[in-house]
């Protein structure tokens, strides 16, 4: 459970961040996906944005935590 | 005495004993509920309120417009919320340095939605005693109706909150048509659950963990501290040694400090730690320990302030109120005070002379120089107009700086709608022999309120000639 917290949290944090400062400069409505114009509403662009920058940070967070583990968790993984 | 009651709660962090809440009320409690009240009212009541025929507060993020009463703001505003996020900044650093955690103990959602959700807590379970005693209870049909009450009450309030969330960035009226037909958007519908569940999750069950360790302020608000920064604090020098005593014995006599030792501090605090071990970042600054400990205080008949705001130089120096006011204007709180107040001045200055009207201008680039009518020299401009006010309004635009020049079909009147853009295309045409063959020539172009020719943009563009 902490290290799920640990994971989620920190990237919700900097994914909303990252929502508002990408979302002020590009209107969602002008953006392409794969080479054709998004055609989902504005307010589903905005929220699956949210969550693929939540993915991306969730993903960063997860490598921190994996790289934090001691030589001694790893030679030893049964603890 | 332990300071915690045990409760068997799910530990999301470290071990995490269940905190019951002791209800209090007091001069700092009363403040906090003011507080309560004027931020939640604040919050539930913006979406409701109309300006101009429209929502007063809207975020359209489909228009992406902002809507704040008067004003609308466009994304080329950026400048504006970025200058006012370092107004909260800035704003925090100087009332931390103040007065320690202020905004967590009386502004946060945090602290607030916690306290609103133990208010009900507490009218359906009782106060604390009430409620450890019902937790260990087994479970039965009362139980059962108790709890499922207040789960109720929880899930009704965490909805309301969700929608109004979400009416502060799709309009309200839209949302209170679609709630009436039950044809919400499916986005729509999500946030509010999104919003609504992360408010019980963080105001119902998760509460003081949240401070503690999901916080970012919380962990670095200790380097805007320095020793004259005003927290709440426990006397030492005058509580201990703490100890039980009846009521009416000189402390003194019994070689004992005015701590009773009765543990109510404790109860009442948000966090539950115990302030009399110092201060400690787990702290969130709401005083309901001061209001407590000021009660015991007034039934043992000693001074109250046991449990006070003071500084750690007036402790330690036993100063008195006017020393410690003394203190409050010092290097650092005039820094940070001064910063402040420079960038709201320079905020408020940019939004009174904020222009109402934009104009950018694209060269068509389809056309760059073509030959018309008589030989002259033809240029297309496209011009975006941003009319940034609410109201309709008519421009001209007209066109300088070389000889003869003019617009294909004399000056142009254009009306733009209400906050909007519109894009204009115009014609610009010389004689033939005004330029140079090839070259590249400067012109003016300026676009003026008809209404109001102090409102005009006048912006520099190239008229090119073909070879
Ligand atoms: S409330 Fe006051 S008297 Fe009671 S334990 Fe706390 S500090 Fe001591
Ligand atoms: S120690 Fe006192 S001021 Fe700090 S959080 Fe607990 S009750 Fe509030």
């Amino acid at each position: 459970m902490l290290k799920l917290i640990q994971v989620l949290w920190p990237s919700f944090l900097v994914a909303g961040l990252a929502e508002i400062l990408f979302f002020t400069v590009i209107n969602p409505q002008e953006l392409y996906l794969l080479g054709t114009p998004v055609r989902f509403s504005p307010l589903a662009t905005y929220s699956i944005g949210f969550f693929g920058f939540w993915l991306v940070c969730a993903a960063s967070s997860l490598m921190t935590l994996f790289f934090q583990r001691t030589a001694d968790e790893i030679n030893h993984p049964e603890g | 005495m332990t300071p915690v009651e045990s409760g068997g709660d799910d530990s999301l962090y470290a071990v995490r004993q269940k905190v019951y809440v002791r209800s209090v009320t007091g001069w700092f409690a009363t403040w906090r509920w003011t507080l309560v009240w004027a931020t939640q009212i604040l919050f539930y009541g913006l979406p409701w309120l109309q300006w101009n025929g429209r929502q007063a507060v809207l975020l359209h993020l489909v228009e992406r417009k902002f809507y704040i009463f008067g004003w609308v703001f466009w994304p080329q505003d950026v400048f504006f919320l970025a200058v006012l996020l370092i107004i909260s900044a800035y704003a925090l650093f100087f009332f931390t340095a103040i007065a320690g955690r202020l905004w967590c103990g009386y502004a946060c959602p945090q602290t607030v939605y916690t306290e609103i959700f133990q208010w009900i807590e507490q009218k359906i379970e009782g106060d604390r005693n009430k409620r450890i005693k019902l937790d260990k209870s087994p479970f039965g049909a009362q139980k059962l109706g108790i709890k499922g009450a207040k789960y109720g009450a929880w899930i009704a309030l965490s909805v309301w909150t969700g929608f109004t969330f979400v009416s502060y960035f799709s309009p309200l009226k839209e949302l209170i048509h679609e709630a009436v037909t039950f044809s919400f958007g499916s986005w729509e519908l999500f946030w509010i659950l999104f919003y609504g569940g992360f408010t019980y999750l963080m105001a119902g069950v998760m509460r003081e963990q949240v401070c503690k360790y999901m916080c970012p302020y919380a962990r670095f608000q200790g380097v805007m501290f320095d020793p004259d920064t005003l927290v709440i604090t426990y006397d030492v020098e005058r509580g201990e040694p703490r100890g039980t005593r009846k009521k009416g014995v000189d402390p003194r006599v019994v070689g004992k400090g005015d701590c009773v030792d009765c543990g109510i501090c404790v109860q009442v605090c948000p966090t539950g730690i115990d302030i009399r071990n110092g201060l400690q970042y787990e702290c969130i600054g709401c005083a309901a320990c001061i209001d407590a400990c000021d009660q015991v205080m007034e039934k043992m008949s000693y001074p109250k302030g046991l449990i006070r705001y003071s500084t750690e130089n007036a402790i330690k120096k036993h100063w008195g109120r006017k020393e410690i006011f003394g203190h409050v204007l010092r290097p650092r709180t005039l820094i940070y005070g001064g910063i402040l107040a420079a960038i709201c001045v320079a905020f408020l200055w940019g939004l009174a002379t904020r222009a109402p009207l934009r104009v950018d201008i694209l060269r068509d680039r389809a056309t760059l120089a073509r030959e018309v009518d008589g030989g002259w020299i033809e240029n297309v401009y496209r011009l975006q107009i941003m009319n940034m006010t609410e109201a309709e309004r008519a421009f001209e635009i007209t066109v300088s700086g070389l000889e003869n020049i003019r617009l294909e079909g004399g000056s142009k009147e254009f009306r733009i709608p209400a906050a909007a853009i519109e894009s204009v295309a115009i014609q610009v045409q010389i004689p033939p022999d005004a330029a140079r063959p090839g070259s590249s020539n400067p012109i003016y172009l300026e676009v003026k309120a008809v209404d109001d020719p102090s409102v005009f943009v006048r912006e520099k563009s190239t008229f090119l000639m073909p070879n």
